[in-house]
């Protein structure tokens, strides 16, 4: 090992590691309305005490010697809010293809956008001003029926980022199209043939024994393997009812794991799906019946499918305003959804479904510190937040909109 | 025949030039096409209805505890307390607010309808890249369901106008949210025509990419120039023409119709208002120089993400803004985003910006508080001083102004039309919903009897043939 990387190896060490003393912390929030998103509901006047990035205690009159004291009096407290379903990491400008990484026509379900993402990324610090911590990053279309393999990070902009979860769940559309949705479904199981096949003879294959490969990598039938062997969910957007049922049928014959996105005519079989317990990604605003897919589609989808047991988690539309999410869970309260299972649906749903709540997505002793204050209701389209915080580390919520704002503000004398 | 349309023309052109008033606009055109495409929406008279003990944001600006708006006969009768209730059908009010008619300035309901369709997709006329002799009316699909969601929403008046693809994109429609077989029941009585005029990345991708002009934004400047000076030309020899004494009329052929630059002419003659997608700072500021070489009038800059580099020369022109509160990042001129654009606008050159919010889409329009509401907090929280009294009027009388139609809507004024919302509570709350939309003194929605209100045809038996899609 040359002195260069023994060097930046140590050094990464001693800034990763939160068992150095000299990195010992602890931050004291005083007197939060705290919204768990767990079984203990809301707090109010409570205090939070964070210890090394985890949160150690949740309770009334904490006291520290140790670490500085924020109050938070007046405040609302949420977990950090994890986007279900974006491509934040993945992009910088919609239009430009070259700004872009989450898409391919090389690989099919094989297709991981890990290696792509870019906690660098422009998008990233707006969507943490608005409140996100993690985000479920997931490809946009890949060849064939899959769109690829989705992973969780946070979004804390460290250089080093490395994934929560790698390649978390995978991907496909189901709908309306040039080619018959019958095509994509007869593909899907024929897909889960050749992987079973490929599974089988693996070693044989990979000796150099004759393989008839299809379309596939021997990367999209490992990702298919999982899905068949249950260790990752298949995420399928879909809209219309009867796509919903017919993938409901596949996973049952298949036994594999699935969660609904889009799925904006999924109350009308709310109860269906929560029998299957399937959790189901929508955003709740998208009430326009934009393609005969959606002709049901409407704004209490959310309280329809929360009303029959269902586990709802709330995306944006706009991966730049990822963010928006909130917005769309205020509407959905508005609209009959819960408050609880509003901030549910931005928090501690997401982590459950992509299997990530040991760690993050509610405020409880022993999770990551990713906590986020709120100037006021954090459901209300007004609020804003005042503090991020990733892994107890306070996150700068500068953003170039501030920057270009403080700017023109002085330029046109409005400071 | 020749000689009796020559003469029928100069006549209709004498008509014309006697008519002065802006407003008058639609009548003047009218004439010389024989009064065709006009609005025959006429509303009913509506009953005496006292709305009272609510809050209201008038949209002038003052915000009225405990007050009352009475309507008859399709107009707003008074504004106030202690209004004598006598002869009228009471609402009590009390604990909701009350707003002017929600105004978007810029959608596209009618012209891209949902569901989205090759055969309904009729908002871009792009197979050329000027088109000033469209009108997007002629495109509009009355049965539309997006506009019965814009209702629930409290719009009552909406822009349709062409999209973006080309530099002039043909002519926008004002419309009432009522439920018509025909667009021209639909149409905003004599409200003005509008220009759909695009800069930047549209026009020279779309052409850009077919290998033609234009492919840079210079390629767009020049084609609205080209576009003006034939503008120009053909005004001056309707001018000259009109100039000549009977007999000399008599001896020459009348210049010929011409769809295309009669467009342009209206707007030269201020007959017919500038609406301009542009995002960029410099490209709206060589917009404005553009306006200035042929004389006419910019009334708004549309999406305009960075207005707020240029507040000052917008404030100081006259000229408004319609935008979003934080749309951004879908293509590079829409990179510069501030969550403040809106408030900073709005507070430009001594708080004289005029400011709009606007949707340019069929969700957003539903949701058109909320994205006024969002816009107030962020400049708030930059320590610019706006209140909810003033905020409202980006979505309700700035952007009447920005359709010239300020005089008849976009406030609770006694004189205007009665088009008023109730809303559950605060507007700017995401949890306010919309119980009540009146337009033109008849209540079109309210949420009690969702069940009774008009549907287009579209939401009917589409589900489920025996019932309704909402």
């Amino acid at each position: 090992m040359s002195h260069l990387k023994l060097i930046s190896f140590v050094c990464l060490i001693f800034l990763s590691s939160n068992l150095l003393a000299d990195n010992h912390s602890v931050i004291l929030i005083k007197n939060a309305t705290i919204i768990t998103a767990s079984d203990q509901g809301t707090l109010e006047n409570t205090d939070l005490l964070i210890e090394d990035g985890i949160i150690k205690e949740i309770g009334k009159n904490l006291k520290t010697n140790d670490g500085p004291e924020i109050d938070a009096t007046g405040k609302f407290i949420t977990p950090g809010l994890i986007a279900p379903h974006t491509t934040l990491g993945l992009q910088e400008i919609e239009l430009e293809a070259a700004t872009r990484d989450d898409s391919t026509d090389h690989y099919s379900a094989g297709f991981s956008i890990a290696k792509a993402f870019n906690p660098a990324s422009s998008l990233i610090p707006y969507n943490r001003a608005g409140g996100i911590t993690s985000a479920i990053v997931t490809p946009s279309s890949a060849s064939g029926i899959f769109s690829g393999m989705a992973s969780a990070f946070k979004i804390n902009g460290a250089l080093m980022t490395e994934p929560i979860i790698e390649d978390i769940a995978l991907i496909m559309n189901l709908g309306g199209n040039k080619d018959s949705r019958a095509s994509t479904i007869m593909s899907l199981e024929d897909s889960f043939e050749v992987a079973r096949r490929f599974s089988m003879k693996r070693s044989s294959i990979m000796r150099g024994d004759d393989f008839d490969f299809g379309d596939y990598s021997i990367r999209d039938l490992e990702a298919i393997q999982r899905l068949l062997k249950q260790e990752i969910p298949l995420v399928v957007r879909a809209n219309r009812v009867s796509d919903l049922l017919r993938m409901i049928e596949i996973a049952n014959q298949y036994e594999i794991r699935i969660i609904f996105a889009g799925a904006k005519e999924a109350w009308r079989i709310a109860d269906s799906i929560a029998e299957e317990s399937i959790p189901v990604i929508i955003d709740p605003m998208d009430n326009i019946p934009s393609s005969f897919d959606s002709i049901a589609a409407r704004l209490d989808n959310a309280a329809i499918l929360e009303d029959s047991g269902v586990k709802v988690l709330i995306s944006s539309q706009s991966d730049h305003n990822s963010y928006l999410s909130r917005q769309g869970a205020g509407n959905a309260v508005t609209y009959g959804l819960s408050k609880e299972a509003a901030i549910k649906a931005l928090t501690i749903h997401v982590a459950e479904t992509f299997g990530i709540a040991d760690q993050i997505g509610s405020i409880e002793a022993g999770k990551d510190a990713d906590i986020v204050i709120w100037d006021n209701d954090p459901l209300e389209v007004s609020s804003f937040t005042t503090k991020v915080l990733i892994d107890g580390e306070n996150m700068s919520l500068m953003t170039r909109s501030k920057r270009l704002r403080d700017r023109y503000l002085e330029k046109l004398g409005l400071n | 025949m020749r000689r009796f349309i020559h003469c029928m023309f100069s006549l209709i052109f004498i008509i014309n030039l006697t008519v002065i008033s802006s407003t008058l606009e639609a009548s003047s055109e009218a004439e010389m096409m024989n009064g065709a495409y006009q609005s025959t929406y006429n509303p009913d008279p509506s009953p005496k209805i006292l709305i009272k003990n609510g809050t209201l944001l008038t949209g002038t600006g003052v915000l009225l505890e405990k007050s009352s708006v009475l309507i008859e006969n399709n107009r707003i009768v008074s504004v106030g307390s202690d209004i004598d209730e006598t002869g009228a059908t009471v609402i009590d009010a009390e604990g909701k607010w009350i707003t002017p008619g929600i105004i978007d300035i810029h959608s596209h309901m009618g012209v891209y309808p949902a569901p989205s369709l090759r055969s309904n997709s009729d908002g871009n006329e792009a197979t050329s890249p000027t088109t000033p002799d469209v009108w997007a009316e002629h495109s509009v699909w009355t049965q539309d369901p997006q506009y019965t969601l814009a209702l629930k929403g409290g719009i009552t008046t909406f822009h349709v106008l062409p999209g973006s693809a080309n530099l002039i994109g043909g002519r926008g429609v004002t419309l009432k949210n009522i439920r018509s077989v025909t667009v021209q029941g639909m149409k905003f009585p004599n409200a003005p025509h509008s220009l759909k005029m695009a800069c930047g990345e549209n026009p020279k991708r779309v052409y850009g990419n077919r290998n033609t002009e234009p492919s840079t934004r210079m390629g767009n400047v020049a084609g609205y120039r080209k576009s003006w000076i034939k503008a120009k030309a053909y005004q001056k020899r309707l001018e000259e023409y009109e100039s000549k004494s009977e007999e000399a009329k008599e001896l020459e052929y009348a210049p010929s119709r011409d769809l295309e630059l009669e467009t342009l002419v209206g707007v030269l003659k201020g007959e017919i208002l500038i609406q301009n997608h542009c995002y960029r700072g410099e490209e709206m500021a060589i917009m404005l120089d553009i306006a200035k070489e042929f004389g006419y009038k910019v009334t708004t800059f549309h999406h305009a993400i960075e207005a707020y580099k240029v507040a000052d020369i917008l404030a100081e022109q006259g000229v408004c803004s319609a935008m979003w509160a934080d749309w951004w990042g879908f293509k590079h001129e829409a990179y510069d985003m501030v969550w403040e654009n809106v408030a900073i606008v709005d507070q430009a050159v001594n708080a004289t910006g005029c400011a709009i919010v606007h949707s340019d889409s069929a969700v957003g329009i539903q949701h058109l508080n909320q994205e006024a509401s969002k816009a107030l907090a962020a400049g708030r929280r930059s320590g610019l001083d706006i209140d909810k009294a003033r905020a409202i009027q980006w979505i309700t009388l700035n952007a009447a102004k920005g359709l010239g139609i300020e005089d008849r809507v976009g406030s609770l004024e006694a004189g205007k039309m009665a088009d008023v919302v109730i809303w559950s509570s605060d507007p700017f709350s995401v949890y306010s919903t919309v119980e009540k939309v009146f337009i033109d003194g008849h209540i079109k929605y309210e949420n009690e009897t969702v069940e009774e209100f008009e549907r287009t045809d579209f939401d009917l038996g589409i589900i489920d043939p025996e019932g309704d899609r909402l």
